[in-house]
């Protein structure tokens, strides 16, 4: 194993550092295009790979790329046919986008995303799969001619992992953030009501009675001073009270 | 019932028929699943040069079977991360007497990923930050496939790179300091819902305990839906 000269190392340790200790996500997603800009890379997406039935855009948790590109991919949900996040499912390694197999006389549809793409400057790209339990998520970037090396893509990999999950830990309600005033299970309430459960099935759900079920609602309702369950779920979800 | 058992040097006698399953699990999980041949043995046991007697254990045990386990070494002394993997850090490997290296952290197949009660895995990731605050650590380093990093992130434990990712045998690998200290332990101990410490430190009496926060009152509030 050889020594990597290490300029992009400490490059990428700074930047973790310093997104660490970021408080906003308009804050950590400028230094991120900044530091990606220095690699050649102009455009990016954060987000969850799309399982049926859902669309790329509810998904997106940062998205850098050309506005057009973006309307375009969600408007034909792209997605489908999209050989990169496809192959998010079989890789738990980074990859470049040259590097996803697939065969360009039969699978025209996946050769059609990557040639239209590359009408939006996004010739070549890197993308770094993000894996939990119970989905997978991805970090692509790309640009004209990026600068990709063992060591710039270490650096990347590095940088786009934690950029994703200072991303996500900004978005949601923290412990310890003094904000949140609604207690466990009236949020736990809620998130089933932003599902469409109703009160008795909420109930059934939880193990509790429908009544009390509305009385949490109420509760709610009451702190976040709102006048009906809608409002009330509403105002729980752009406050970040709850997420769904 | 599953119970998370400290074995070291001074209890290690009170644990020795759980070894040789031990040893043989690893073999199963580290050579023949993840194909680590470096490790290969003929004996079918997975044992290396950091099993010495300073190494900590920690044993899942479920009606008397070991279901998962991970090791701790003082940093102090030879790690993975100073004596294979040096590269990985680009400050130099971590010698701290308050941070203890973790290594062979693993959940037997067919215990993986249940659904009945907290999962294995979060309950030796609490059990371990337990073990930690208990003996007066600050951190852990640990050198591990990077596709953990995000996992770490959703339950709660801060990683430090010490390097850049570098691929190793087809798989990116790295190095992370990971803080250890209440607000981790008490927020996994609120994740998976425990409101009691959850080791056993069977035969240790000799050991100089630090006293851990109250957790008694975290779960009050939460109610998880079923499923």
């Amino acid at each position: 194993m050889k020594e990597l000269e290490p300029y992009w190392g400490r490059r990428a340790l700074d930047f973790v550092e310093a997104i660490e200790a970021s408080k906003t996500a308009a804050n950590v997603i400028s230094q991120f295009e900044k530091v990606i800009n220095e690699l050649g890379f102009h455009a990016y997406i954060m987000a969850g790979i799309p399982m049926s039935g859902q669309s790329l855009a509810e998904l997106t948790i940062a998205n850098g790329w050309p506005v057009e590109w973006f309307e375009l991919y969600n408007r034909e949900n792209l997605h489908l046919v999209d050989p990169v996040p496809k192959h998010c499912f079989n890789s738990l390694n980074p990859f470049e986008w040259k590097d996803v197999a697939y065969d360009r006389e039969r699978d025209r549809q996946a050769h059609g995303v990557m040639m239209r793409a590359r009408d939006f400057g996004l010739c070549e790209g890197f993308c770094i799969p993000i894996h939990y339990d119970d989905g997978i998520g991805a970090v692509s970037i790309a640009g004209e001619r990026p600068y990709l090396d063992t060591q710039t893509r270490g650096a990347l990999h590095l940088m786009g992992v934690f950029t994703h999950g200072r991303m996500r830990a900004l978005s949601r309600p923290g412990v310890a953030t003094s904000g949140r005033r609604l207690s466990g299970v009236e949020a736990e309430v809620l998130r089933w009501a932003a599902r469409g459960k109703t009160a008795w099935e909420t109930g059934q759900i939880l193990g509790i009675s429908e009544r009390n079920v509305r009385w949490h609602i109420e509760e709610a309702q009451r702190k976040l001073m709102t006048n009906n369950k809608t409002a009330t779920v509403a105002t729980a979800i752009v406050n970040r009270e709850i997420l769904i | 019932m599953r119970e998370i058992h400290v074995v070291q040097r001074d209890n290690r006698h009170l644990y020795e028929k759980y070894f040789d399953p031990y040893f043989r699990l690893r073999h199963d999980i580290y050579v023949k699943q993840r194909k680590w041949m470096a490790l290969d043995r003929p004996d079918g046991r997975e044992i290396d040069q950091f099993d010495t007697e300073d190494a900590v254990y920690l044993f899942c045990l479920d009606g008397g079977q070991l279901i998962g386990a991970m090791r701790a070494l003082p940093t102090v002394q030879p790690t993975l991360m100073s004596d294979i993997f040096p590269y990985l850090s680009l400050r130099g490997p971590v010698h701290r007497a308050d941070v203890y290296e973790l290594s062979r952290i693993f959940v037997i197949p067919e215990r993986r990923g249940e659904h009945a009660g907290p999962r294995i895995e979060m309950l030796l990731l609490t059990a371990i930050m337990e073990y930690g605050i208990s003996i007066g650590l600050t951190g852990f380093s640990i050198v591990l496939e990077s596709w953990w990093l995000p996992r770490f992130e959703r339950c709660g434990w801060r990683a430090h790179p010490l390097g850049l990712p570098q691929m190793i045998d087809g798989m990116s690998v790295l190095a992370v300091l990971v803080d250890c200290d209440e607000t981790t332990w008490k927020s996994l101990c609120r994740q998976i819902g425990l409101t009691n410490p959850t080791l056993t430190w069977h035969g240790l009496t000799g050991l100089n305990r630090q006293i851990l926060p109250d957790i008694s009152l975290l779960h009050s509030l939460t109610v998880q839906p079923v499923r």
